[in-house]
C-alpha cells in the first residue's frame, strides 16, 4: 500500500485522512502481506466459499402494500428538509 | 465517560439494559458514533419487542465503542469507560452497580465476550440465526449475533429463552423448529470431553491462564476429559474474520452520508464536500481504518486473494470444528489475552482489537455458540447452548 493508493481509497470511501492518520493506516496495511501469507498456508483450492454460516432460505411473504412510516416521520432525523424534500447542495450550476 | 447513552424509567421487576447497537423507539440509538448522535429510530429491535412483551423493562442504553468493533467500548463518541485506569465495558459496569438483571447487545468483534470474561460475568453468544437481528445496526452481518450478559448462568439463560425464535423480518433467521432446540426446556446432552486449543492458550497473561487452568481442573474433577490439542487453523480464523468483518462494515457504513439522517458537516459547498467532510468529521480513527481496509479487500486487485480466500478459510474452519466435534463435545479457550486492558494498551496499539480477536474470531466466523463464564469461553456445536450452560455451571 502506497500513499497514492491510499488517497484513491479515501476518495472512494469519501474520507479524508490527515498525515498522522495516514501514517497509522499505512502501518496497519504493512502487516497485511504477512497475514495473507499465513492464510495461504492453508490450501483452499478445492474448498467452496462459505458466504453464510447457516443454510439460508429466501423468506417469502405475501406481497401486501403498506405504508409503515409517513414521509414526515422518515424526515424527522434529517439534517435539513424543505417542504418534504431532503436538502442537499446545488448539483447543477 | 458515559455508561448510559439514554435512560428510561421502567416499573418492571426485571430490568434489562440494551446496548446502543439495538434500535429503540423511545430512546436514541447512536452506535457509539458521532454520526448517529441523537438518532431516533422509528422502529425497535425485535429483541427489545420480545423482552417488553415478556414483561421485562428496558432501563436504558449502554454506551458501546464506535459500531462495536473495538475491545470493550473505548472508541465510543461518549468517552471510553474506565475504572482506575483500566478499560471496562459500559453494560458490565451498569450490571455491577444498577439493578439491571441482564444486558442485551450485539457481538461483532468479541467485545461482549471479552467484557464478560474480564468482569467474571456470564455471556452467551447463541447459534447464528436463532435470535433475530432485525432492528440492530448492521456492521458485519454474516457473523454478528445478539448476545446476553448477566451476573449468573440462570439469568443469562432466562433472557436467552425469551429472545430465541424465528423472525420473518430477519432473512437470516432460522426456522422455529431449529430455534426451539435452544429452549432450556429441551434439555441438554452432557459435555464429557473438551479440547483446549494450544495456539489460543499460549500468549495469555498469568491471571487469564489461572482462570483457564481453574476451568480445566473443575471440569476434570467433574469427570470431563480435557485434552490439549494443536489447531493452527483456528489461530488463522482471526485473519479471515478481519477481512470479512471490514468488507461487510465498509458496505454497511457507506449509507452514512449526512443527507437523510445523522450528522451533517457545516463545512461544505458541494456534494463531494458534504459527503467527505461529514464522514471525516463523524467517524473515528479505528472505523476509518476498517472502512479503508474493507474497501481494499474488495477491490479488483485483492478480491480473489483476500476476500475470496477468507470465505474459503471460513469453510475450512467450520469443517474443522465439525470434525473436532465428532471427538470432543466442546472447545475451551480464553476470550481475551489479558485480565484487563489499560488506556495505555490501546494508545500503544490502536489496532489491538484486530489482534485480540484471536480468541473470539473462530466462533464469529462460524456462527457457533459460546458461553463465557469464569473468565473463559466454551464453544460448542450449533444449538448446544444448554449443554454449554450446564458445563459452565461447574466453574461459573
Amino acid at each position: 500500500m502506497d500513499k497514492d493508493t491510499l488517497r484513491k481509497l479515501e476518495l472512494l470511501n469519501q474520507l479524508s485522512l490527515n498525515e498522522t492518520q495516514k501514517e497509522h493506516v499505512l502501518a496497519f496495511f504493512q502487516s497485511r502481506e504477512q497475514e495473507l501469507a499465513v492464510l495461504n498456508t492453508f490450501n483452499t483450492d478445492d474448498v467452496a466459499r462459505m458466504v453464510h454460516v447457516m443454510p439460508i432460505m429466501t423468506v417469502v411473504r405475501d406481497d401486501v402494500a403498506a405504508q409503515p412510516f409517513s414521509r414526515d416521520d422518515l424526515q424527522k432525523g434529517a439534517p435539513e428538509t424543505n417542504q418534504g424534500y431532503w436538502c442537499v447542495p446545488r448539483v447543477v450550476e | 465517560m458515559k455508561l448510559y447513552t439514554a435512560k428510561s424509567d421502567t416499573s418492571a421487576a426485571k430490568k434489562i439494559v440494551a446496548d446502543d447497537m439495538l434500535l429503540t423507539k423511545d430512546m436514541p440509538t447512536a452506535a457509539g458514533s458521532k454520526m448517529l448522535d441523537g438518532y431516533m429510530s422509528l422502529f425497535e429491535a425485535e429483541a427489545i419487542t420480545k423482552l417488553c412483551a415478556a414483561g421485562y423493562g428496558i432501563c436504558g442504553k449502554a454506551s458501546v465503542g464506535e459500531f462495536a468493533i473495538d475491545l470493550l467500548g473505548e472508541t465510543s463518541y461518549y468517552g471510553a469507560p474506565s475504572v482506575d485506569g483500566k478499560l471496562t465495558n459500559a453494560a458490565v459496569e451498569i450490571l455491577k452497580t444498577d439493578d439491571a438483571m441482564a444486558a442485551v447487545g450485539l457481538d461483532i468483534n468479541g467485545s461482549i465476550r471479552r467484557a464478560a470474561a474480564q468482569s467474571g460475568f456470564v455471556s452467551v453468544k447463541p447459534t447464528y440465526g436463532t435470535v433475530s437481528r432485525y432492528g440492530t445496526i448492521p456492521v458485519a452481518c454474516s457473523g454478528e449475533t445478539v448476545c446476553v450478559t448477566a451476573k449468573n448462568i440462570a439469568d443469562c439463560r432466562e433472557v436467552l429463552d425469551v429472545l430465541v425464535g424465528h423472525d420473518d423480518k430477519d432473512g437470516t433467521s432460522l426456522s422455529e423448529s431449529e430455534c426451539s432446540r435452544l429452549n432450556s426446556a429441551s434439555g441438554a446432552e452432557a459435555i464429557r470431553s473438551v479440547a483446549v486449543i494450544s495456539e489460543l492458550s499460549a500468549d495469555i497473561d498469568d491471571e487469564t491462564k489461572a482462570k483457564l487452568n481453574a476451568a480445566k481442573e473443575t471440569l476434570q474433577a467433574n469427570g470431563v476429559s480435557v485434552e490439549e490439542i494443536s489447531e493452527p487453523l483456528f489461530a488463522a480464523a482471526r485473519i479471515a474474520w478481519n477481512i470479512l468483518m471490514c468488507a461487510e462494515l465498509c458496505n454497511n457504513v457507506s449509507r452514512y452520508d449526512g443527507v437523510k439522517y445523522g450528522y451533517r458537516t457545516e463545512n461544505y459547498t458541494c456534494m463531494d464536500d458534504l459527503y467527505t467532510n461529514t464522514r471525516t468529521e463523524a467517524f473515528g480513527d479505528l472505523l476509518k481504518t476498517a472502512i479503508l481496509f474493507g474497501s481494499d479487500t474488495l477491490s479488483t486487485e485483492n478480491y480473489m486473494r483476500e476476500y475470496d480466500k477468507a470465505l474459503r478459510v471460513r469453510r475450512l474452519v467450520s469443517e474443522r470444528f465439525a470434525k473436532l466435534f465428532e471427538q470432543y463435545d466442546a472447545v475451551l479457550i480464553p476470550a481475551c489475552s489479558k485480565a484487563a486492558y489499560t488506556e495505555e494498551t490501546v494508545k500503544a496499539d490502536p489496532y489491538i482489537a484486530f489482534s485480540e480477536n484471536l480468541y473470539t474470531a473462530p466462533a464469529s466466523l462460524t456462527g457457533l455458540p459460546t458461553v463465557t463464564a469464569g473468565g473463559v469461553q466454551l464453544i460448542g456445536k450449533a444449538f448446544s447452548e444448554n449443554a454449554l450452560f450446564e458445563a459452565a455451571k461447574r466453574y461459573e
